[in-house]
C-alpha cells in the first residue's frame, strides 16, 4: 500500500483521516447499539405506563440503561479526536 | 433530613354524635390520614361496621353535579382560577342559599335555549346541503314532484346514459359526476329507473321546497345568519355571568367538595350503633396538638390516645420531612418511588446534586440565561402546584449552568473574556490559527470518574445503613458486610489500577516498595480489598458475585457528565462556525446582494443551531442528571414504595372554615 511518492505530511493527514474514522465508528456503532437495546425496553416501558403511570420513573429507568454503552462510544471519541 | 417524618399512630373514639363536630376539625387541621377501616374481623373490632355518612350527603352531592356542569360549560377549574377573596363559611353559605339557584336556573336557560338555536342551524345547514345539486336547475322545486302521470327522478351518474322510453333528461356536468333531472311518464317508470341503476345511477331525494334551490338556500343561509346572532348574543350573556360569578362557582365548588369529603368520612370508620372509633396518622409532633382541639370542640367528650407504631409491619404513611430549598427535589423522587418510613431519604442529595450535574453538563451561561427566562416566562402561564415544583428545579438548574458557565468561561460556545476558571472544554474547531489552548478532556473524565467513585461509595455507604435499619436476625449482618464488600471490592480495583499505573489527578502507588512475589504494597492490599469484599457479598447472596463487572460500568457511567457536556460545546462551536465562519464573515466582506444573502443565511443557522443544541442540552442534562442518581445512585441503596402521607382535609383556596 505504501506508496513511495508519500510525503511525511500525507502520512500525517491521512492519520488524523483514520482517527476521524475510528472516532466515527466508534459513537456510530455504539449509538446503534444502544438503540438496538433500548428499542425493546422501551416499547415495553410505554406498554407498562399506559396501564400505570406510575410506572413511569421505573420504565424511564430502566430505558435509559443502554445508554451507557453509547456514553462510552462518545467518550472513546473524545479521547480520539482531541 | 435523610429520613421521612416521624409519624404517630392515633385512635379516636366518640360517640356518634360528636362524630360532626370531630370530622370538621379533624379537616380543618389537616393532618390526620384516616386509616379505613375494612371490615375483616380483626381483633378487638368485633360488632363494628362501616360508619353511614352523615346528614346532607346526598344533597351536597347533587349540587356539586350541577356546580360543575355549570363549570364545564365556562371552561372554568378550580386548580387554574386564582383566588382573589376567601370566602368565609357563612358569607359561602349564604351565596350558595340565595345566589346559586337564580344563578343555576338562568344557565340552564340560556343554554337550553342556545342547544334547540343549535339544533335549528344544523337542521338549516342540512337542507342547504340537500338544496346544493338544484342550483344549476333553474325550476321551481314545487313543480318537480306532485304529479300523478309524471315522476320526477332526479341524481348522480358517473358516465352519459341513454334512455329508451319517452322521456325529457337535464343534465348538469360536474367533474367526476354528472347531475341529472328525467321526467318519464308513470308507466315508464321502472323501466327507466332499471337504465338508470345499470348507469350506476344514485337517487337523490326532491326537497319538499317552493321556489328555485339558489332562492332557498339563500333564505337559508340568511336564517342560519340570524339563529348565529342569537347564539352569539347568547353567548355574551354567558360570558357576562362567567365573568360576574365565577369566583362564586369555584368557591361553590370548594365548600361543595369539602362538605361531601366530611359528611362521607363515617365511611371510613369502624361504628356501632353508639359510638365510632377512627384510626389514622399524625407527625409525631403534632399529635398533642390535634389531641387537644378535639378536646375542646368536644368540650371534653372525646377519647383520644396514641397508639404504638412498628415501622416494620404497621405500613406507615410517608410524609418527606425537607428543608425547603430541597422540597422541589421530591417531585424527581416521586417519579422514581416514594421511600418507604424506615428508608434513608435521599432527597437532600438529589436537590443539591440534581442541578450541578445539570450545570456540569449544560455549563454555558448563555444557554443558562436562556432557560432562566424560559423558566421565569412559563411561570405566569403555568398554573399547578408541581408544574411549579418542576419550575423551580429548572430554575436551580439553569443558575448552575450560569455558574459553570463562568467556570469554563462559556457563552453559546464563545469564549468570555477571561480564561477557564476550572478545566477547559473549548474544543478546536473552526480554530485556524494554531495554538488554541483545547479542551482538558483526560482531566474533565477523571474528574468524572472521581464523582462517580465516591457517588457509588456513598450509595453503597447508605446501603449498609437501610439494611442495619430494616433487615433482622442473621440476614442482617450478611447484607450490611455485602454492602461493604462491595466498597472494598471497588476500591481494591482502584488501588490495583493505581499500583499498575500512573494516572494524572489520582494518587499514584507504582513507587511503593515490592513485599512478597513481586507485589508491592498496593497489590497486597488490593488483593486483600477484593478478596474480602468477595467473601462479604457471596456470604450474601452467591449470584451477586456475577454482578461485580458492574462497579465498573457504573463508575465509568459518570463520566457522561463529561462527555454529554462536550459533545453540546462542540455542538455550539460548529453552529458558530458554520453560521460565522462560513456564512457572515466572508458576507461582511463584500456587502453585494449575494454577500446580504449570505448574512441573512449566517443569522438563521446561528439562530436555529443554538434553539437546537439548547433543546437537546436541557433533555440531556435533565434526563442524564437523573439517571446517574435513579440508575447508578439509588439502585445501590434504595428501594422505595413508601405510602403517601395524604391528610384528611384540603388546602381551602377560596373559602375559609
Amino acid at each position: 500500500m505504501a506508496d513511495v511518492n508519500m510525503t511525511l505530511e500525507m502520512v500525517q493527514a491521512s492519520q488524523v483521516g483514520m482517527k476521524a474514522i475510528g472516532a466515527g465508528l466508534a459513537v456510530g456503532l455504539t449509538g446503534v447499539g444502544t438503540g438496538v437495546a433500548e428499542m425493546g425496553i422501551g416499547a415495553a416501558a410505554v406498554g407498562a405506563i399506559a396501564e400505570n403511570k406510575d410506572f413511569f420513573g421505573l420504565g424511564l429507568l430502566f430505558t435509559v440503561i443502554p445508554e451507557t454503552i453509547v456514553i462510552f462510544g462518545l467518550v472513546i471519541a473524545l479521547l480520539l479526536l482531541f | 433530613m435523610l429520613a421521612p417524618k416521624p409519624m404517630g399512630r392515633m385512635l379516636i373514639v366518640a360517640s356518634r354524635d360528636q362524630a360532626a363536630p370531630i370530622i370538621n376539625e379533624l379537616y380543618r387541621e389537616h393532618m390526620f390520614h384516616i386509616e379505613d377501616y375494612v371490615e375483616q374481623g380483626q381483633g378487638g373490632y368485633e360488632g363494628f361496621k362501616i360508619g353511614t355518612p352523615l346528614k346532607g350527603a346526598t344533597e351536597a352531592s347533587a349540587e356539586l353535579i350541577k356546580v360543575r356542569a355549570i363549570e364545564n360549560v365556562f371552561a372554568i377549574r378550580g386548580e387554574d382560577a386564582d383566588a382573589k377573596q376567601k370566602l368565609s363559611a357563612p358569607e359561602i353559605q349564604k351565596k350558595i342559599e340565595q345566589d346559586l339557584p337564580g344563578i343555576e336556573k338562568e344557565i340552564e336557560g340560556l343554554t337550553g335555549a342556545r342547544s334547540k338555536l343549535d339544533t335549528k342551524a344544523k337542521e338549516y345547514e342540512q337542507k342547504i346541503v340537500e338544496l346544493a345539486p338544484f342550483k344549476e336547475i333553474p325550476l321551481d322545486l314545487a313543480l318537480l314532484q306532485g304529479f300523478k302521470h309524471f315522476s320526477v327522478l332526479a341524481g348522480y351518474v358517473p358516465r352519459d346514459v341513454t334512455i329508451s322510453v319517452p322521456h325529457e333528461i337535464q343534465v348538469v356536468k360536474g367533474k367526476e359526476r354528472s347531475f341529472v333531472l328525467v321526467v318519464v311518464t308513470e308507466n315508464d317508470r321502472a323501466r327507466a329507473e332499471r337504465e338508470l341503476q345499470e348507469a350506476q345511477f344514485q337517487s337523490v331525494s326532491i326537497p319538499a321546497e317552493t321556489g328555485t334551490a339558489t332562492a332557498r338556500t339563500a333564505y337559508y343561509t340568511e336564517q342560519i345568519a340570524s339563529l348565529k346572532k342569537e347564539i352569539e348574543a347568547i353567548n355574551v350573556k354567558l360570558a357576562k355571568i362567567k365573568e360576574s360569578h365565577a369566583d362564586l362557582l369555584v368557591a361553590c365548588e370548594e365548600a361543595f367538595r369539602a362538605r361531601i369529603e366530611q359528611t362521607e368520612a363515617p365511611l371510613r370508620f369502624a361504628t356501632t350503633s353508639k359510638v365510632f372509633v377512627a384510626e389514622g396518622w399524625v407527625p409525631a409532633d403534632r399529635i398533642a396538638a390535634l389531641s387537644a382541639a378535639l378536646d375542646k370542640v368536644t368540650g371534653g367528650r372525646v377519647f383520644v390516645s396514641e397508639q404504638p407504631v412498628d415501622p416494620a409491619h404497621d405500613n406507615v404513611p410517608v410524609e418527606y420531612n425537607n428543608p425547603d430549598f430541597a422540597k422541589p427535589a421530591q417531585l424527581l423522587m416521586d417519579v422514581y418511588s416514594r421511600p418507604t418510613y424506615t428508608e434513608v431519604d435521599p432527597t437532600l442529595v438529589l436537590s443539591i446534586m440534581f442541578p450541578i450535574f445539570f450545570g456540569v453538563i449544560v455549563g454555558d451561561v448563555g444557554y443558562g440565561l436562556l432557560m432562566l427566562a424560559l423558566c421565569i416566562g412559563l411561570w405566569k402561564f403555568m398554573k399547578g402546584d408541581e408544574v411549579h415544583q418542576f419550575l423551580k428545579i429548572l430554575r436551580n438548574a439553569s443558575i448552575m449552568s450560569i455558574i459553570f458557565g463562568l467556570l469554563f468561561s462559556e457563552f453559546l460556545g464563545f469564549e468570555l473574556p477571561w480564561a477557564p476558571i476550572i478545566y477547559s472544554r473549548h474544543l478546536n474547531i473552526g480554530v485556524t490559527e494554531a495554538g488554541g489552548h483545547g479542551a482538558a478532556i483526560a482531566q474533565l473524565l477523571i474528574i468524572s470518574v472521581w464523582v462517580g467513585i465516591l457517588y457509588v461509595t456513598l450509595g453503597r455507604a447508605l446501603g449498609m445503613i437501610n439494611h442495619a435499619r430494616q433487615d433482622h436476625g442473621d440476614h442482617r449482618l450478611k447484607a450490611v458486610l455485602a454492602s461493604l464488600g462491595w466498597i472494598t471490592v471497588m476500591w481494591g480495583i482502584l488501588i490495583a489500577i493505581w499500583s499498575m499505573f500512573p494516572i494524572p489527578l489520582m494518587p499514584d502507588l507504582t513507587g511503593l516498595p515490592i513485599v512478597a512475589v513481586g507485589l508491592s504494597v498496593g497489590m497486597v492490599l488490593a488483593i486483600v480489598f477484593i478478596v474480602m469484599g468477595v467473601i462479604f457479598i457471596a456470604r450474601d447472596a452467591v449470584l451477586e458475585i456475577i454482578e461485580i463487572p458492574t462497579i465498573i460500568s457504573h463508575v465509568l457511567s459518570y463520566t457522561r457528565l463529561t462527555a454529554v457536556g462536550l459533545s453540546s460545546v462542540a455542538i455550539a462551536m460548529v453552529v458558530n462556525y458554520m453560521s460565522i465562519g462560513m456564512f457572515i464573515n466572508p458576507g461582511m466582506k463584500s456587502l453585494s446582494i449575494v454577500g446580504i444573502v449570505m448574512i441573512i443565511v449566517g443569522v438563521l443557522i446561528f439562530l436555529l443551531g443554538h434553539a437546537f443544541n439548547l433543546a437537546l442540552g436541557m433533555l440531556d442534562g435533565g434526563l442524564h442528571s437523573i439517571r446517574l442518581h435513579y440508575v447508578e445512585f439509588f439502585t445501590k441503596f434504595y428501594k422505595g414504595g413508601g405510602r403517601k402521607y395524604i391528610p384528611f382535609g384540603m388546602k381551602r383556596k377560596f373559602t375559609e372554615d
